[in-house]
């Protein structure tokens, strides 16, 4: 496990290396750059900012430079947020998304388990349409409205909680809800569809002819082996919202690092670009690793030498 | 570790005994789902989608882009049952319309994501580590990949056109699927029913056709399932960085879309087409979980037909 | 399933009817004395990238540093110039202008404080301007100053050498003679200096805090200003708090505090105000009629012209748009007046013009020809050479992807269908993969707008419809305009120099190389409670931003 360990941890540096690589060679490539606005600027100030940006240079010195500053981990300045480094802006945000995205993820576990276990367990029942339902609207309906739809009830007419922005727990609530919703209803679905699956094997047929309790065959079998495709989506799903969402973000004013990348696309901000894109890699490469290693928790047949 | 591979390469197809004969499989297969009242109310409502997106101009009772001025952000009245929008389009026309477009993205960036998700995660647990490292550091850096700035500039290569959606959609979105059944084939692929198969000569693509790929199903339908949705709000989206359908076409995506920056004046531009992507959902629950049903030989025996 | 649907149509229903449901807020008491808590609230709809006055652009970064700096000169709610810093609005009677027009010499007084007690002097200009021509510091708004002498020598060297970089500095034709006098010598007379020395890339700066802390200075420890308010907080993409500055030279503000919000969803910003965590909301476009119908909401509006033009450039030097008669023909066959009254509720005002009321050398009845007439549109576009269309190539319109742009571009090419029978196909556009196409002129049609840096022509006309402007993304080129406009830069006399504009104007309306479209005019709530606000046509992100110190609450 350890060697296995070591090995896929070097290999984030390749990974790291193709994604940085594609990601300057694409934003270098779009329409667009970070200093076409609608009133156009001039000639001159162009220049100047490309300078200062150290825009000028041929686009290999530009990498190089990058990859030599992110060996020294420096990310670089950004040009949206008055030259602030790219790296204080994702650590200041850092926090504030993983806590959206930790309590909503937790939420989505919570309700999803619970749902979808008991869909699986009374399967065709109407708790089984409920959370059949359940899912449907909740992936019918887009995050930004089921957001605005809690805000019109919750803010405009009952007047509970805030509208948007961080730092009371009452500010949390909505973002959260609106943010575990689309989860909760996915992680119902897999789990009723694993569990059921599961259910369906010769070795719980087994366990049941044996005489073995209800209690004993979902504890030793079912859930165990249920759990596989379940840590399968969970690990993007984590990364997804840790990450933060950038509709949720954007929608309630949270000073997150959902909104970088996007931002940072939309403004053709290098070095935001770069550093979120990164980031980003680093978290899912990490949380699929942990997911191949949980599988060999999870169920010992799947070995890694 | 044995592989798959080797098991293909230990015995030709013709000479293997048959667990059971292929035809019998499909045609059981075919026959459990055609019972399943669930899956055919499901089967249903797409064909009728389809048959509505196909015909649209025939069924909408207005041209989806003639503008009326007069009548702007009605609620359902008797003229326009579903209400108008913010130039006075008649909603009920645009939502038929608009399953021309949507129910495209949903379906054919699903397959591109069940057919590219699903032999890379099977290849990539049946083939070795190796190759599985190595694809699955590939599927790394898709999770991670700057998908915005490509459909950016495909947008600017080639324009805004609807195959470009499918594209920009199905690209980013099959990894999740990859990752998932090759969790799965990992931990089938060393269960005995696979193993047995294995030893008695079943070939590997028989093997994982037969075997493994009923036993991920259930999984795989719900990943399709909420694929569909979650495509039919990308198109939305792209369309907003100029690459979905070019106006005037609608699609549900652009029409909830639309209708949220109205949301304040009236609810109706964002709950018809959220209906009608839930109502598509649903028939894709319904008729994957049949379809998953049916293509599991010990299905029958559990006695829950439904 | 039937039962399954309508379950969930019922529970879709359920949550939409609590939607319905909010439309009423709560009522705001109006009147009343003067409120204890002078804690106004409102929001920028976004993080200013740039609270450095010498690097600002964006309206949300102005709206900002207006409270926080005092420049030489400010606008009157009329936007004629009224002295700040400066005692006097120099003339050539006063002093101030030399006789060549190329001196000017602003005297300032003496009682201009820092808000950490230190007192504003001349050089403190001399520092900023000189600064923000500096290419190191990259400053957009650099151009407006080139006029200055040496200034744009200074601001495009691409010397590295410091020494060097220091003597094009020192050449730059700005002096502070002593304490409170300032002398800036131009290369080419202009009209306009003055009030291009009222905005904000010219208020004074510390010198001594930039140096404390670099391209930080602008956190609230360092950003010192001479305004009325100063800055107590900034929670970066979350919220800034400005408090009244004690050391406030001029009249003290009412308002105690200013708490600036980062809401970007319109529907967001309005949803904060009717739960009353704000004084002033935006009306998210579409929304205005909802509004207007509604009985409490419709008494807090607060609407005001703005110098802001719409309209749908050409690239005149693409066929077919370099047909003049088709251009005309197109400007014909638009119903400005219905789209006005009815998708925008009256919110606007139709434009056949360019300059927008507000502006000196608005003219109303200019360009009354472009009004809608179907029969006389099509009767240009035969005269174009397509009668009803025929032989028209592809007509390809681009715009920057937004909600309101869509809108804008369907009901563009319904007109075009309906009025003259044509078909446009419409080419949505990522935001800066558009600005780049416009900015290189390879579009063939597009969506455009105009606001005001300063309220004059010369902010207006020759950058964007002189030849070689380097607004200029029709490619209008005129020989008769660009002679009007070269006359106008020219002239001394305020009153001559309106006349020659308002003929440049005609000029340009008259060639048609974009069918201009609407002037915006703002539209938003206010709670009654904050009293007192003053709006101007060049309100920056937030309306009234100039004159807040004047605002105040009521209980």
């Amino acid at each position: 496990m350890g060697r296995y360990l070591a090995f896929r941890l070097a290999w984030l540096v390749p990974v790291l290396f193709g994604v940085a690589l594609i990601t300057f060679v694409l934003m270098h490539t779009v329409p667009g750059g970070p200093w076409d606005r609608d009133k156009q600027l001039a000639p001159q100030v162009v220049q100047n900012l490309n300078r200062r940006y150290g825009l000028d240079r041929p686009l290999y010195a530009q990498f190089g430079r990058y990859l030599w500053g992110l060996v020294r981990g420096d990310l670089g300045p950004t040009y949206t947020y008055q030259d602030r480094d790219v790296m204080v802006v994702i650590a200041s945000g850092l926090p504030v998304t993983a806590t959206l995205g930790g309590l909503a993820f937790l939420l989505a576990l919570a309700v999803g388990f619970t749902l979808g276990f008991a869909a699986a367990v009374a399967q065709n029942s109407w708790v089984d349409y409920v959370s059949v339902l359940f899912a449907t609207l909740f992936a019918s309906i887009p995050a930004f409205v089921l957001g605005i739809l809690l805000v019109i009830v919750f803010s405009v007419t009952l007047h509970w909680l805030p509208t948007s922005g961080w730092g009371t727990p009452a500010k949390l609530v909505m973002p959260v809800v609106a943010l575990a919703a689309l989860p909760a209803a996915y992680i119902a679905r897999v789990v009723r569809a694993s569990v059921l699956e599961v259910l369906r094997q010769d070795y719980v047929r087994t366990a049941r002819a044996k005489g073995l309790t209800e209690q004993a065959i979902y504890g030793r079998h079912v859930l165990k082996n249920a759990l596989i495709p379940i840590l399968s989506i969970l690990g993007p799903e984590l990364a997804f919202l840790i990450t933060g969402s950038f509709i949720i973000e954007q929608l309630f004013s949270i000073p997150g690092v959902g909104r970088l990348f996007v931002q940072g696309v939309f403004q053709r901000d290098y070095g935001l670009i770069m550093g979120s894109v990164l980031f980003y890699t680093l978290v899912i490469a990490l949380l699929n690793l942990l997911v191949d290693m949980l599988y060999a928790v999870v169920d010992p047949r799947v070995r890694y030498a | 570790m044995s592989t798959g591979q080797g098991a293909a390469a230990q015995g030709r197809p013709v000479a293997v005994p048959r667990v059971r004969a292929p035809r019998s499989f499909w045609q059981q297969s075919t026959r459990r789902l055609l019972k399943n009242r669930l899956a055919m109310v499901g089967l249903a409502v797409v064909l009728l989608y389809l048959i509505i997106a196909i015909v649209a101009p025939l069924v909408s009772p207005y041209d989806p882009a003639k503008q009326n001025y007069d009548a702007i952000l009605l609620g359902p009245t008797g003229g326009h049952p579903l209400g108008t929008d913010g130039l006075g389009r008649d909603s009920l026309s645009r939502l038929v319309f608009g399953a021309r477009t949507s129910l495209a993205v949903g379906l054919f960036t699903q397959l591109i994501v069940l057919t590219v998700g699903i032999p890379v995660g099977l290849v990539a647990a049946f083939s070795g580590r190796r190759s599985d490292n190595l694809l699955m550091r590939f599927v790394d850096i898709v999770f991670a990949f700057p998908d915005l700035l490509l459909i950016i500039l495909l947008r600017a290569i080639f324009g805004g056109s609807i195959f470009m959606v499918f594209l920009a959609i199905g690209l980013v979105n099959w990894v999740i699927m990859a990752r998932m059944v090759r969790g799965q084939a990992l931990s089938l692929k060393e269960q005995e029913f696979v193993l047995a198969a294995k030893a008695i000569g079943v070939p590997w693509h028989s093997t994982l056709i037969r075997h493994v790929l009923p036993n991920a199903l259930g999984p795989v339908v719900v990943l399709v399932a909420f694929g569909v949705p979650r495509a039919i709000f990308a198109e939305a989206a792209l369309s907003y960085i100029g690459i979905g359908v070019t106006p005037p076409t609608p699609s549900w995506g652009t029409m909830v879309q639309d209708g949220y920056s109205v949301i304040f004046a009236t609810p109706y531009p964002v709950l018809f087409p959220a209906v009608a992507i839930a109502v598509v959902m649903l028939a894709f629950t319904f008729l994957g979980d049949g379809l998953r049903d049916a293509l599991d030989p010990r299905h029958a025996g559990l006695g829950k037909m439904r | 399933m039937r039962k399954n649907l309508y379950l969930l149509a019922a529970l879709l229903a359920l949550v939409m009817v609590a939607g319905l449901a909010c439309a009423k807020p709560a009522a705001a008491p109006g009147g009343g004395t003067v409120a204890k808590e002078q804690v106004f609230r409102a929001n920028l709809a976004g993080e200013p990238a740039q609270l450095d006055p010498n690097r600002a652009s964006w309206a949300g970064e102005i709206t900002v540093v207006r409270q926080v700096f005092d420049g030489l000169f400010d606008f009157n709610q009329d936007l004629t110039l009224k002295p700040m810093v400066a005692r006097e609005i120099p003339t050539e009677a006063n002093g101030g202008i030399s006789k060549d027009g190329l001196t000017y010499t602003f005297k300032l007084r003496n009682d201009v404080t820092w808000s950490d007690g230190k007192k504003v002097v001349a050089k403190d200009f001399e520092y900023s301007l000189k600064r923000m021509l500096d290419p190191t510091i990259a400053a957009d708004y650099a151009s407006f100053y080139y006029d200055i002498a040496g200034g744009e020598e200074f601001n495009s060297s691409k010397e590295t050498d410091s020494a060097k970089l220091k003597a094009l500095r020192d050449a730059v034709g700005v002096q502070a003679v002593d304490e409170s006098t300032l002398k800036v010598t131009l290369k080419r007379p202009r009209s306009t200096f003055p009030q291009v020395m009222a905005l904000w890339p010219a208020y004074p700066i510390r010198q001594d805090m930039v140096e404390q802390k670099g391209e930080t200075w602008t956190e609230p420890a360092t950003y010192i200003g001479n305004g009325p308010f100063k800055m107590s907080e900034w929670v970066h993409q979350d919220h800034i708090t400005l408090v009244a500055n004690d050391k406030y030279w001029g009249t003290k503000p009412k308002l105690q505090k200013i708490e600036i919000k980062m809401i970007t969803d319109a529907n967001q910003e309005l949803a904060g105000y009717k739960n009353n965590e704000m004084e002033l909301s935006r009306v998210p476009v579409g929304s205005e009629g909802t509004v207007m119908e509604d009985a409490a909401l419709s008494k807090e509006i607060v609407r005001g012209p703005q110098l802001v033009t719409f309209g749908f450039q050409f690239n005149v030097k693409q066929a077919p748009f370099d047909n003049v008669k088709l251009r005309q023909a197109i400007a014909t066959a638009l119903d400005r007046e219905s789209f006005i009254n009815k998708v925008r509720k009256g919110v606007g005002k139709p434009a056949t013009s360019w300059l927008p009321p507000g502006m000196p050398g608005y003219d109303a009845n200019l360009g009354k020809e472009y009004t809608f007439n179907q029969a006389k549109a099509k009767q240009l576009l035969t005269d174009a050479g397509y009668p009803d269309g025929r032989g028209l190539p592809e007509m390809r319109f681009q715009y920057s992807d937004t909600a309101s742009n869509k809108v804008i571009a369907e009901w563009l090419q319904a007109q075009m269908k309906d009025n003259l029978g044509i078909s446009v196909k419409l080419e949505p556009m990522e935001s800066k993969a558009f600005t780049q196409l416009v900015n290189q002129e390879k579009h063939t049609w597009g969506w455009f707008g105009w606001g005001a840096d300063y309220p004059d022509p010369d902010n207006w006309l020759p950058e964007l419809f002189g030849t070689g402007g380097s607004q200029n993304h029709t490619l209008y080129s005129s020989k008769e305009f660009d002679d009007l406009a070269k006359q106008a830069m020219a002239e001394p006399d305020a009153a001559k120099r309106l006349g020659l504009w308002e003929k440049a104007h005609a000029v340009v309306v008259r060639d048609a190389p974009a069918a201009f479209m609407f002037y915006r005019e703002a539209f938003w709530l206010k709670k009654p409670r904050l009293q007192d606000l003053i709006t101007t046509g060049m309100d920056g992100q937030i309306i009234g931003d100039f004159f807040y110190p004047k605002s105040f609450l009521v209980e």
